[in-house]
């Protein structure tokens, strides 16, 4: 049976005989695979060994001892395990010594090649002692034998112990040499450095079960080394390179020298080694540097270098904290552009252009979040740190200098610009909406948004009232971003507002039939055409006229009858007239607009009307006539005729006299006007000023009651509550209005134990009295 | 180490005959399967089968044959269920329907090809004869000599009283 150049088939039951076959094919299959070998030797071994362990019995006195079987049948094989293992220790022995005889590169291409042909043919004896492996191996593990493995294990086993220990230690060295090279930009055999790891992970066998395997052995003696070596190698690299270079340029070659560890990871390492690799480039290349690279942000800000900012967010966001110091000076830095640039437009002082002061807040807060999103990737941290920058500088600059109010005020005015007709500026429909959304970016850092509404509802409500607003969808947009902004509440009156006027539309109309209906044509016709507007005293924050006025008759007849049609419709409701803010027209009929046979109109207030009027008795009126007859104040009634002689539309008598007693005034039958419509309504000067005084006086009654309220809130669900919580819960609740000041919520809570709402309990403590 | 993929391969048996079968149908031995691999084949190098003789080995083919589409036995396949059944598909049970020393013979060549299945099949057949059956009954069965002495048997018995069936 056996080919020529084996030794015969030996006798199934004599083992010295069985292994002497079995090692001459062992030996063949080790050291010379590639001569090929043939089925009847192949098979010749296979059934040799099949003949051994089917054998009835084993010859006794065999070098090893068998051992005493308990129950079931003894299987045989032992010893051909026993001599297998002693096969191949002498055979590793040989191969290790041979390894000594090689270093570096040569080294590598030893082991690569020893390891692939020992496993090739370990695979083939794998093979050929499938029937050991199937019953003695088998059955020596199921019965829980330690260190018996499958034929194939066996040979990693042996190897693991005979070979690698011996020359781990200079193979790795070899490798990292060749890494070494590769950092240093030359070109190595990967594959090299490939085997060995795929090598050492093949030797990493589970002592629990031998058909897993761990990566115990890689761990230990290629990631740790490695490692290590990676280490030594940045820690080296980088303080040399920062010794000769700046830390921008470091930076690059940080960046590009993660990347390429990145990149080595799929080339030759295993996956496994990513995370720990790339935690040990950070800390050679990062963190041991963190210091240098922070004390260069504020000059890279400084310069706004963007690039460079966004590659040091990369580099310090990979280690933990990194970027803490960075978002502290970011903040300041922010703060500081911020002030400085209210600063360099504060020259005007209080009568800076409200475009120009949110202008300017609204530059710096846009140059930095680009920054964020471009260089900090839009990191909710440094996003917050912006925010904190901004709300600091929104309210504490020098405009702010004199009270926090004058952001918000000047913020409203600025929208009042936006938000007004105005021919100047020709608002195309998208460009007002990105313009609404930048105040709100502002509107979002200031702290007195109570101010804020405070000047927007007084301005809106001259807007409605003088029909001054140019768009109501722009309207509408603005209202709906501060009630996402605020909530219900802060917008309700507004809202009320805009609905006040589209009920006084529907009821002008309905008095238009009404009239129709209860006059007949000719009192129609003499009849002054008038609208009406209908405002909730509660919503809108309009103040009664400061002067006393005696209305003409004309007037008092035409409004008499939209009263009586009024409280037919909704008795019992209380109607005053806000006189300083009604207007109308008049047409001249004594004049022709030059080179026309028209008359001009004249639009006018009501006060100027009544006036006016007073000349269709007689061409000459005297000043004390016209205050008898209006009653009106004198700080109203002079800038009133003043308007009419600048105009030429009433001649003063004498010439240039003062508007006092004494004077008398007559119609210009010269008038002699270019444009058929003239605009007479003028506001008086001053009128402007006393308004924002007045609002901001409005503001701290308005805040006291604010405050006392919130403490009655809170109180009414408490029940007790220590004095100190109660302060600082009022300021949870309110400061999304104002930042309260705790004095003002003191004296606050005095004055609602005077009134008897609350009480003083023991220690410290306050009662709600229902 | 894949084999060129001749499609067909020959087996000699023990008494020097010649079979060729499909390949497909001689890997159900893993040891060819194995050998096919390792070695490869161009079809033209018989096989040598020193343990089986050709009466057997055409009977291990036929069974071969009949299961050669069947999943590949996995490694170690020692699931519960083929292991306590005792159930064989009709096709089996009629190709085991041979004299003992042959049944045996089929037992003996599974067990040295690695075709597991039918090292299986083999040994339920076997079992089934056993079931049921009195010590003596299994002796006659397989014509075994006795070769306890009385005291011997006695002793047996009495250690496995528990299990009679009273």
């Amino acid at each position: 049976m056996a080919s020529s150049n084996m030794p015969p088939v030996p006798a199934k039951n004599d083992v010295k005989a069985t292994w002497a076959y079995l090692e001459a094919g062992v030996e063949k299959i080790m050291t010379n695979l590639r001569g090929g070998m043939d089925m009847k030797t192949y098979m010749g071994l296979y059934t040799a060994i099949h003949n051994f362990c089917t054998a009835e019995k084993a010859v006794a006195g065999t070098s090893f001892t068998s051992h005493t079987n308990r129950g079931g049948a003894h299987l045989l094989g032992e010893d051909l395990y026993q001599h297998l293992i002693e096969y191949l220790k002498a055979h590793l022995k040989d191969v290790q010594a041979r390894s000594k005889e090689h270093t570096d590169e040569a080294l590598l291409t030893f082991y690569i090649k020893e390891w692939n042909r020992y496993t090739t043919a370990g695979q083939y004896n794998n093979h050929l002692f499938r029937y050991l492996n199937r019953h003695w191996v088998k059955r020596e593990m199921d019965e829980g034998k330690k260190h018996i493995y499958d034929i194939y294990t066996l040979h990693l086993v042996r190897w693991k112990e005979d070979m690698f220990i011996g020359t781990q230690e200079s193979v790795m060295r070899s490798v990292l040499k060749l890494v070494e090279k590769q950092r240093n930009g030359e070109t190595i055999e990967q594959s090299y450095i490939k085997s060995v790891v795929d090598s050492f992970v093949s030797l990493g066998l589970d002592e629990q079960d031998s058909s897993k395997s761990t990566l115990d052995v890689y761990r230990e003696y290629f990631e740790k080394p490695f490692l290590e070596a990676t280490a030594e190698y940045y820690n080296n690299e980088s303080k040399q390179f920062l010794a000769e270079n700046s830390v921008v340029e470091y930076m690059k070659k940080a960046e590009a020298r993660l990347d390429e560890e990145k990149d080595r990871v799929p080339l030759y390492l295993l996956n496994e080694i990513m995370t720990p690799l790339m935690r040990t480039c950070e800390q050679a290349l990062i963190t041991n540097h963190s210091e240098a690279l922070r004390d260069e942000f504020q000059n890279l800000l400084n310069h706004d270098k963007q690039e460079d900012l966004g590659r040091m967010y990369k580099l310090l966001a990979r280690i933990p904290e990194g970027l803490d110091p960075l978002r502290t000076k970011f903040e300041t830095h922010v703060r500081k552009a911020g002030i400085e640039a209210v600063n360099k437009i504060s020259a005007e002082g209080d009568k800076i252009e409200p475009k120009v002061y949110v202008d300017a807040l609204l530059e710096v807060h846009t140059q930095y979040q680009e920054l964020v999103n471009r260089a900090f990737n839009g990191e909710s941290e440094f996003v917050r740190s912006l925010d904190n920058a901004c709300r600091e500088f929104v309210n504490r600059n020098k405009i702010c200098k004199s009270g926090s109010n004058k952001s918000p005020e000047l913020l409203a005015k600025y929208t009042d610009t936006l938000l007004k007709k105005s021919s100047a500026k020709m608002n195309e429909e998208d460009n007002i909406e990105n313009l609404l959304s930048q105040v709100m970016t502002v509107f979002k850092y200031i702290e007195d948004k109570d101010v804020f509404q405070k000047f927007y509802s007084r301005m809106l409500a001259k807007r409605l009232v003088q029909a001054t607003s140019a768009s109501d969808d722009s309207e509408t947009t603005m209202i709906s971003k501060l009630k996402e902004a605020c909530g219900f509440e802060y917008t309700n009156k507004l809202q009320r507002m805009f609905q006040d006027m589209q009920i006084s539309k529907d009821l002008n109309s309905a008095y238009k039939d009404w009239l129709g209906k209860t006059l007949d044509d000719g009192d129609l016709k003499n009849s002054v055409d008038a609208t009406y507007h209908i405002l909730g005293t509660g919503f809108w924050p309009l103040n009664n006229p400061t002067t006393s006025f005696t209305p003409p008759q004309l007037i008092v007849q035409t409004y008499e009858r939209f009263s009586r049609f009024y409280n037919n419709k909704h008795q019992g409701r209380k109607l005053t007239w806000l006189w300083h803010l009604s207007k109308g027209e008049m047409k001249a009929n004594y004049c022709k607009v030059a080179g026309q046979k028209a008359s001009p109109t004249l639009q006018v207030s009501t006060f100027q009307m009544a006036i006016l009027l007073l000349f269709n008795d007689s061409e000459t009126v005297a000043y004390d006539e016209i205050a008898e007859a209006t009653k009106l104040d004198k700080d109203t009634l002079d800038p009133s005729i003043g308007v009419f002689i600048k105009a030429k539309v009433l001649i003063a008598e004498p010439e240039g006299a003062k508007p006092e007693s004494g004077t008398t005034y007559k119609l210009n039958y010269g008038f002699k006007p270019k444009k058929i419509k003239i605009n007479l309504n003028i506001a008086i000067k001053g009128e402007q000023k006393q308004e924002t005084e007045d609002t901001h006086k409005t503001i701290e009654e308005d805040r006291k009651l604010l405050m006392q309220s919130a403490i009655v809130r809170i109180m009414k669900s408490r029940k007790k509550m220590k004095h100190q919580q109660l302060v600082s819960e009022t300021i949870q609740q309110i400061k999304s209005r104002f930042m309260p000041r705790v004095p003002d919520i003191k004296k606050c809570i005095d004055i609602l134990l005077e009134k008897e709402y609350l009480e003083r309990l023991d220690g410290d403590e306050l009662g709600y009295l229902a | 180490m894949a084999g060129e993929d001749a499609k067909t391969v020959t087996l000699t048996t023990s008494d020097n005959q010649s079979l060729k079968v499909d390949r497909e149908v001689a890997e159900r031995s893993i040891l060819i399967k194995n050998l096919l691999e390792d070695l490869g084949t161009d079809g033209a190098e018989e096989i040598p089968i020193p343990n089986v003789n050709e009466a057997v080995m055409k009977k291990v083919l036929e069974w071969c044959e009949h299961h050669r589409k069947d999943p590949p036995a996995s490694q170690d396949d020692d699931s519960d269920s083929r292991k306590k059944s005792t159930d064989i598909d009709e096709w089996d049970q009629k190709f085991m329907q041979v004299d003992q020393e042959m049944l045996f013979e089929i037992i003996l060549a599974a067990n040295y090809l690695d075709i597991k299945a039918l090292l299986d099949v083999g040994c339920k057949t076997v079992a089934n004869m056993i079931k049921g059956k009195s010590p003596d009954e299994i002796r006659k069965t397989f014509n075994i000599q006795n070769d306890f002495t009385p005291e011997e048997e006695d002793q047996i018995r009495r250690e496995n009283e528990w299990a009679e069936d009273r």
